[in-house]
C-alpha cells in the first residue's frame, strides 16, 4: 500500500495485524467449514479424528420424505419473498428518492427497522397476531413475517443504485416528453435492474436463512430451518450438516449472482455513460 | 417545486407502508394489548387486567433472568467490539484495495449461513469429546468442560455478530481522512498513540452503532444461551420461549417481550446519542 | 553548506513503482527565510514537502534537517510541522483542543499547554472561538487554527501544503499578508507549496520552480521574473512575450543577435558566452514592450495586428499577432492607451529596447 512512509511503518506490528486478521476470519469460518466436512463424516458423534467419508447424511435426508416436503417450502416461500419483498423494496427506495413529504421520518423508520426487532420477540408478535386474525399455522403466514423482515434489505439494494443516478435523468425523460410511467419504464427500471435481482436474490437467501420467526409462525408447514430446529431440540444429529451445507450451497449461489449482477452490470453501465 | 399527491407516487409508496403497518406495527401494537389479557385454564381471554404485568416484575426469576440478559448482551457488545478492532483496523488500513474487497467479501458470506448449524458446529468443537479437547489431550491437558457454560454462550454470541461488528467499524474505519493521520504523526503522535487519539474518535459513530448492533443481536438470542449455553442462567429469551410453552400464559410472554423492546429502546437511545454527541448536522 | 543551511537535499529521488515523482533534487533551505515551491499539478512539489515532513521515504538521496541526515526519522519523531491543503484539523476536538495536541503528544502539562495554547489563540485572533468546533468556523477562521496547531511548539521549520486553496480571492489575499507578517515576526522558516504565482511571488523570499519532477530555476521573485532561466519558465510565468530563433553576429558587424522567424533583434550581451548558430530564446516582458503606429528607429520592432485587449483595474493587456500567428501581449495604463488610440484589427508595432530583451541558452 502506497502512502504511508518505510519509516513510518513497522513490518513486525504490520504482519502481527496481518496475522490477527486471518485468525479472525479461521474463527468466523472454523463453524462453517467443520460443518461441511462432517456433513461428509460417518460418525454419529462428529469429533476428531474423522470417520470415514460417506454421503450418509445426504441419504437420511434425501429419504426423509419431510425433508423434501420442507425443502419444497422453502424454496416456494423463498420464491414469494424475494418478489414480494423486491416490489415493496423498490417502491419505497423510488419514494425516498423522489418525494419529500411530512412525516417521511416515519415512514424510513417502518422501512428499515423490523430487522433490528430480535426476531424472538417479532415472532411471538406475529404469532399471536396471525393467529388472531386467522392467518396463523400456514405457508402465508410464513411469507408475510418473511417479507417484513426482507424488504427493509431490498430497499436498501436498491435505493444505494438510486442513489448512483444522476437526479437529471429522471427530468431529462420527462422533458423529452415521457410521462411519469413512462420515465418509470424506460429510465428508472432500466437503470435499476442489476439492484432489483440483487435484491431478489438477496431477499431469497435471507428468508432462507430466517428460521425463528417461522419457527413461531408456521405450524405444520414447516421450511428447512425450521426442520433444522426440530432436529436440534430432538436428537442431535449430523443430519443438520447435511441440511445447512445443502442450503449454504444455494444460498451462496444465490449472493454470487447478485454480487455479479450487482458489480458487473453496474460497472458495465457505468463505463457506457 | 410542490407536487401534489399523485396516484403514480401512491403507487410506489403506499404497498410497503400498508404492509409494514399491517403486520409489523399492528403486531407489536397488539402485543401491548395482549399483555393485558387474561389466562384462564389454558384459555386467553381480552380483558384489561395488569395482573400479567405485576405478576411478572413481582418475581425474582424475571429480575434475575433481566440483570442476566442485560450483563451478557453489554459483556457481549464490549468483547466483540474489542476483539473485531484489530481485525477491522488491520483491513482498513494493512491491506491493498483488492485483499480488502476480498475480505468484505469473506465477511458477508457468514450472513447467508445458518446461525443454526454455526451454533450446532460449534457444539462439535466445545462438547467433552469434541475437536479442542481432543486436540488438547495431544498435548496431555484437559479434559475441560466448555460446552454449557456462559464461555460458550459468548462463543455463540461472537458468532452471531462478530462479522457484522467488523464490517461496520470497518466501514467508519476506510472513510477516515488519512490526512488526519498523517496529522497527528506529523505532531509527534505515535502509532499506537494515534490509535487512541485520532483513529477511534474519528470512527466513534461507527463503533458505538457496531457495539450498538452487537447488544440488540446478544440480547435478543435465544439460540447461544440455549444450544450453547445449556439454558443456564436462564436469560429473556428462554424465559420467553418457556412461558409461552407452560399453561398458554402469552399475556405473560408479552410483558417480557415489551420489556425488553423497551430496553432496547433506550438503550439505542443513549447509544445514538453518544455516537452522534457533538457532531452539529 | 554554509552555516545558515537549515535543510539540504541532495540527490533526492522519490518514484512511486514506475512513476519517478520527483528527478533528482539538490537545493538548500536557508535559515529563517520564506521559501515557496512553485509549479502545476503533478510536477513533485507536494511530494518534495511531503518528504521534507517525513510522510513519504526517498528512494534515493539524502535529507539533512540541520546537517542531520533525516530519512529514516518517522515523521513524529522530526519538528517539521505541517499545514495540510484540507488543513486536517480533527473535527472531534474543539478549537482549544486542537492547537494543544502537538504539545499533548509532547507531554507538556496541562497548564503550561493551556497557557501556551492561549498565547497563539491571541496571536491569531481566534481566542473567542476556543471552544467551538471546527465544523462552526469559517475557512479563514479555520486556517488560523490550523497555523496556530501548527507553531504551537514554537518550531525551527513550517510546511505549508497549498493552505489557501480553499478560500476565496480577498480572503486569500489578506491571509497572505498574515502569513508574511507571521514569517518575519518569527523568524521561523517557511517552506510553502503552491501553484499559483501570485501567492509565491508576494510572500517569498526565494522561489523554487519545478516541472515534471525537476527544479526549473530558484531563485528570488524579481530574478525569475526578469530573467527566467529556461523557456518552461517563461512560459509558465506567462508574462513574457517568447521568441525562438538562432543566435548570429550582428548584421552591423558588432554585437550579437537573434534571427527568428518575425524579424532579427539585437541583443545586449556585452560578454556572450553562448555559442553562436545555435537555437536560443528571447524573451520581453510585457511591461517593457512598447506600442507604436510607425516603425521606432534603434529598436527591436515586430510588425504586428492587434486581436483583442482585456481591462483588469489599471492596466489593460493588449493582445497581438504576429505576421506568423504568434501571440504576443503588452501592458499598458489607460492614459498611455488612450494617447495610442487603437482599435482592434489595427496595424502596429511591438518594440523594446534592447536591454529589456533577455536571453534564454537552449538547453
Amino acid at each position: 500500500m502506497s502512502g504511508a512512509a518505510d519509516m513510518n511503518r513497522n513490518r513486525a506490528l504490520d504482519w502481527a495485524l496481518v496475522a490477527y486478521i486471518v485468525l479472525a476470519y479461521a474463527f468466523v469460518f472454523a463453524p462453517i467449514a467443520a460443518s461441511f466436512v462432517f456433513s461428509f463424516n460417518s460418525d454419529r458423534f462428529p469429533s476428531i479424528p474423522l470417520g470415514e467419508f460417506s454421503l450418509d447424511w445426504y441419504r437420511a435426508i434425501a429419504t426423509d420424505p419431510l425433508v423434501w416436503e420442507g425443502a419444497r417450502n422453502t424454496l416456494m416461500v423463498g420464491v414469494i419473498v424475494g418478489v414480494v419483498s423486491t416490489l415493496l423494496g423498490f417502491g419505497a427506495a423510488y419514494t425516498d428518492y423522489r418525494y419529500k413529504f411530512a412525516g417521511k421520518q416515519v415512514y424510513l423508520a417502518l422501512a428499515l427497522l423490523p430487522p433490528t426487532i430480535p426476531v424472538i420477540i417479532l415472532g411471538l408478535a406475529m404469532l399471536a397476531y396471525l393467529s388472531r386474525v386467522n392467518l396463523s399455522g400456514n405457508a402465508l403466514s410464513v411469507i408475510i413475517s418473511h417479507v417484513v423482515v426482507c424488504a427493509p434489505f431490498a430497499m436498501a439494494i436498491i435505493r444505494l443504485r438510486l442513489s448512483q443516478m444522476d437526479p437529471a435523468l429522471e427530468p431529462a425523460a420527462w422533458n423529452l416528453g415521457a410521462s411519469e410511467w413512462m420515465a418509470m419504464r424506460h429510465v428508472i427500471v432500466p437503470f435499476c435492474a442489476p439492484a432489483i435481482l440483487g435484491a431478489l436474490f438477496i431477499t431469497m437467501a435471507v428468508s432462507f436463512d430466517e428460521f425463528a420467526v417461522a419457527w413461531f409462525v408456521s405450524g405444520l408447514n414447516e421450511t428447512l430451518p425450521v426442520k433444522v430446529l426440530g432436529f436440534l431440540q430432538g436428537q442431535v444429529s449430523p443430519r443438520i450438516n447435511a441440511i445447512g451445507t445443502f442450503v449454504f450451497i444455494l444460498s451462496m449461489t444465490l449472493v454470487i449472482l447478485a454480487q455479479l449482477l450487482l458489480s458487473g452490470r453496474g460497472a458495465k453501465s457505468a463505463e457506457r455513460e | 417545486m410542490r407536487r401534489p399527491i399523485s396516484l403514480y407516487g401512491l403507487t410506489f409508496s403506499l404497498p410497503l407502508l400498508i404492509w409494514q403497518v399491517l403486520f409489523f406495527v399492528f403486531p407489536l401494537v397488539f402485543l401491548v394489548a395482549l399483555s393485558f389479557w387474561t389466562v384462564k385454564n389454558f384459555v386467553m381471554r381480552p380483558d384489561f387486567d395488569t395482573v400479567n404485568w405485576t405478576t411478572m416484575y413481582g418475581r425474582t426469576v424475571f429480575w434475575q433472568a433481566y440483570g442476566t440478559t442485560l450483563a451478557l448482551a453489554a459483556a457481549a457488545s464490549v468483547l466483540t467490539s474489542v476483539l473485531a478492532f484489530p481485525a477491522a483496523y488491520a483491513v482498513a488500513f494493512k491491506l491493498s484495495d483488492t485483499s480488502r474487497r476480498w475480505a468484505v467479501f469473506l465477511m458477508v458470506i457468514p450472513f447467508f449461513t445458518s446461525y443454526l448449524v454455526r451454533v450446532y458446529s460449534w457444539q462439535t468443537f466445545l462438547s467433552d469429546n469434541g475437536i479442542i479437547n481432543v486436540i488438547l489431550s495431544w498435548i496431555g491437558l484437559g479434559p475441560f468442560v466448555m460446552l454449557n457454560t456462559v464461555g460458550a454462550t459468548m462463543i455463540g454470541y461472537l458468532t452471531l455478530s462478530f462479522p457484522l461488528v467488523v464490517l461496520l467499524q470497518l466501514f467508519s474505519l476506510v472513510f477516515i481522512d488519512r490526512t488526519l493521520i498523517e496529522a497527528a504523526h506529523n505532531m509527534r503522535c505515535g502509532r499506537l498513540r494515534t490509535v487512541f487519539e485520532v483513529v477511534i474518535p474519528s470512527a466513534r459513530t461507527g463503533l458505538v452503532i457496531a457495539a450498538l448492533f452487537c447488544f440488540i443481536l446478544s440480547f435478543g438470542d435465544f439460540v447461544s444461551p440455549v444450544y450453547l449455553g445449556g439454558g443456564e442462567p436462564t436469560t429473556l429469551s428462554i424465559l420467553i420461549t418457556d412461558t409461552t410453552k407452560s399453561g398458554q400464559q402469552w399475556p405473560r410472554a408479552a410483558v417480557i417481550a415489551l420489556t425488553m423492546i423497551g430496553t432496547l429502546m433506550v438503550v439505542a437511545f443513549v447509544a445514538v446519542k453518544f455516537a452522534y454527541k457533538g457532531k452539529s448536522k | 553548506m554554509s552555516r545558515d543551511t537549515l535543510v539540504s537535499f541532495e540527490g533526492v529521488v522519490k518514484s512511486f513503482g514506475n512513476f519517478v515523482a520527483v528527478q533528482r533534487l539538490d537545493f538548500e533551505i536557508k535559515k529563517g527565510e520564506f521559501l515557496a515551491i512553485m509549479g502545476s499539478s503533478g510536477c513533485g512539489k507536494t511530494t518534495t514537502l511531503r518528504m521534507l515532513a517525513g510522510l513519504e521515504a526517498p528512494t534515493e538521496g539524502v535529507i539533512r534537517l540541520s546537517g542531520k541526515p533525516i530519512n529514516d526519522l518517522p515523521t513524529w519523531s522530526r519538528d517539521t510541522p505541517m499545514v495540510w491543503q484540507s488543513l486536517a484539523l480533527f473535527p472531534f476536538l474543539n478549537v482549544r483542543e486542537n492547537v494543544e495536541f502537538a504539545l499533548k503528544m509532547r507531554g507538556v502539562g496541562k497548564a503550561e499547554r493551556r497557557r501556551r495554547a492561549e498565547q497563539w489563540l491571541d496571536r491569531m485572533q481566534i481566542t473567542e472561538f476556543a471552544e467551538r468546533n471546527i465544523s462552526q468556523l469559517s475557512g479563514g477562521q479555520r486556517q488560523r487554527v490550523a497555523l496556530a496547531r501548527s507553531l504551537v511548539v514554537e518550531p525551527e521549520i513550517l510546511l505549508l501544503d497549498e493552505p489557501l486553496s480553499a478560500l476565496d480571492a480577498a480572503l486569500k489575499v489578506r491571509m497572505q499578508s498574515v502569513l508574511k507578517n507571521l514569517q518575519r515576526e518569527t523568524g521561523i522558516t517557511f517552506v510553502y507549496v503552491t501553484h499559483s504565482q501570485s501567492e509565491a511571488f508576494s510572500m517569498a523570499d526565494r522561489v523554487v520552480i519545478m516541472s515534471r519532477g525537476n527544479i526549473e530555476q530558484i531563485g528570488t521573485p524579481q530574478e525569475i521574473y526578469r530573467t527566467p532561466k529556461t523557456r518552461f519558465v517563461a512560459d509558465f510565468l506567462g508574462s513574457s512575450n517568447v521568441f525562438t530563433g538562432t543566435l548570429q553576429r550582428g548584421s552591423a558587424g558588432s554585437g550579437i543577435e537573434i534571427s527568428t522567424s518575425v524579424g532579427r533583434f539585437d541583443l545586449d550581451l556585452p560578454n556572450n558566452s553562448n555559442p553562436l548558430g545555435q537555437s536560443a530564446t528571447l524573451t520581453v516582458l510585457d511591461t517593457k514592450t512598447q506600442l507604436s503606429h510607425t516603425r521606432p528607429a534603434g529598436a527591436n520592432a515586430v510588425p504586428v495586428r492587434m486581436i483583442g485587449e482585456e481591462f483588469v483595474g489599471a492596466t489593460a493587456t493588449i493582445y497581438l499577432e504576429t505576421s506568423d500567428g504568434q501571440e504576443m501581449r503588452v501592458q499598458k495604463g489607460h492614459q498611455e492607451l488612450a494617447e495610442l488610440d487603437l482599435e482592434i484589427g489595427q496595424s502596429l508595432f511591438a518594440w523594446w529596447r534592447k536591454e529589456d530583451g533577455h536571453l534564454i541558452a537552449s538547453s
